[in-house]
């Protein structure tokens, strides 16, 4: 059910991405919906199903791009893992949590999007790239993360309500 | 003794590994018609909601209450009396441009365009792309390096093509390079450049000789040299020149003709052939 789930989500967060949010920038950063629902079911306790996502979601954001297939996925995944990796740890207790993970995982996200543009021959300038791009999208992103997160705990939820004792 | 790589560890590498063996397939070329069949509903979505969206955000930005209609036909009343002087001076110019547009056409030859109309149904989801997509595709003849416009000018061309929907790389985009010239005519240096892109949409031409006279306002048109555009489409106006005596060359920035954050529908010119597509 959740991996359905997941590539409905985020086939629709790939095409608003495409369709609406291409006229809504801060400079030139735009929110990362695909992004923040991955690390919103990561943060939600779906730690491999989180991995599968990435993989979907990256495949989805890749084929209305022109950044070549499965270059997305690869971050994204990694993302996923990471968060996997250390969720219970460090800030599954936290209600900010899904701030500070948004904010490295922007930032990696965009560090690994300026290098697939160095590797096609595409790299922009870098001081550029960092105060048109990346740190006006991280800032999108960060606006997002709570609700992002609370919507996807909630999408949990309702996929697998809690079990209750009678 | 080394330990046994978690189940997680196992599953993030198989899943990087195939999003690497996707990738090294995309990169060959093998998975053009894969891609098409799994893009084709994406794009059926995207082009319903594109459609619906901008007839939203129409309804939004159009006018909203008679202050605002009042002031706009005051705008345009102001906006009229100066198009009347202009077309005075039209008028005198039209009357020599015929005579050379006659004597150009019998020259050229050239062939007239045919458009097919196509709706932008999306934008590049990376910020570090500007290119949109538009629903048509190889299935109504549209092909890779064609020219698209829209009745103000160039839009960009043709890139990547599937059989329901294309991707158009603006001229906006850094990648793109057009030949483009100065609309005025007089002897001298060839008043010619190339027309390219910063990051942030910023067009300028580039390549223009030092000993060209450019004027701001003047309008830039596609050159055609190289191939890849028809001659004469309208890219923009000069906004600003920068000409420094130890430059080899000067530079032009230019405002498009086209409002790319208003693009509903394009026209593909079908009909015109590139020299050599770019990979």
């Amino acid at each position: 059910m959740g991996y359905l789930i997941g590539v409905f989500l985020l086939g629709l967060l790939a095409i608003l991405q495409s369709t609406l949010l291409g006229n809504f920038h801060f400079y030139d950063g735009r929110p990362d919906l695909a992004l923040l629902a991955i690390i919103g079911w990561g943060l939600a306790g779906k730690p491999d199903q989180t991995m599968v996502w990435a993989l979907i979601g990256g495949l989805m954001l890749d084929s209305l791009s022109g950044i070549p297939l499965g270059a997305s996925s690869i971050a994204l995944v990694g993302i996923a893992y990471v968060i996997g990796l250390y969720r219970g740890r460090i800030w599954e207790p936290n209600l900010l949590a899904p701030l500070g993970v948004t904010l490295l995982a922007s930032l990696l996200y965009h560090a690994y999007g300026l290098a697939v543009m160095y590797l096609m021959g595409r790299g922009p300038d870098f001081g550029y790239a960092l105060s048109r791009v990346v740190l006006p999208s991280t800032f999108l992103n960060l606006l997002l993360a709570l609700p992002a997160a609370q919507a996807m705990q909630a999408l949990r939820l309702w996929i697998e309500p809690p079990e209750v004792e009678i | 003794m080394m330990r046994n790589p978690s189940p997680r560890l196992l599953i993030a590498s198989i899943l990087i590994l195939i999003s690497i063996g996707l990738l090294a397939l995309h990169l060959a070329g093998f998975l053009q018609p894969a891609e098409d069949l799994i893009t084709r509903p994406l794009t059926a979505v995207q082009g319903w909601i594109a459609l619906r969206y901008n007839a939203l955000r129409d309804l939004l930005t159009s006018p909203r209450d008679v202050a605002a209609l009042q002031a706009e036909i005051a705008r345009l009343e102001s906006e009229n009396a100066r198009l009347q002087q202009e077309i005075v001076a039209l008028r005198e110019q039209a009357a020599e441009a015929q005579v050379l547009a006659a004597l150009l056409d019998y020259v050229r030859a050239q062939p007239e365009n045919r458009y097919l109309a196509a709706n932008v149904i999306g934008r590049d989801v990376s910020p570090f792309l500007r290119s949109i997509l538009i629903d048509k595709g190889s299935d109504a003849g549209v092909a890779r390096g064609m020219p698209v416009v829209t009745a103000r000018g160039l839009v960009g061309r043709v890139v990547e093509v599937f059989a329901s929907y294309a991707r158009v790389q603006l001229i906006t985009d850094p990648a793109t390079s057009v030949n483009v010239k100065f609309q005025s005519t007089e002897g001298g240096p060839r008043r010619e450049g190339v027309l390219t892109a910063r990051i942030n949409g910023e067009a300028f031409v580039d390549f223009i000789d030092l000993d060209v006279d450019i004027q701001e306002d003047e309008l830039v048109l596609t050159s055609g040299l190289g191939g890849n555009y028809p001659a004469d489409i309208p890219v923009g106006r000069v906004l600003s020149i920068r000409r420094r005596d130890f430059d080899l060359f000067q530079q032009a920035t230019i405002q498009p003709s086209v409002d790319f954050e208003s693009l509903d529908i394009v026209l593909v010119i079908v009909n015109f052939r590139p020299v050599a597509a770019q990979p």
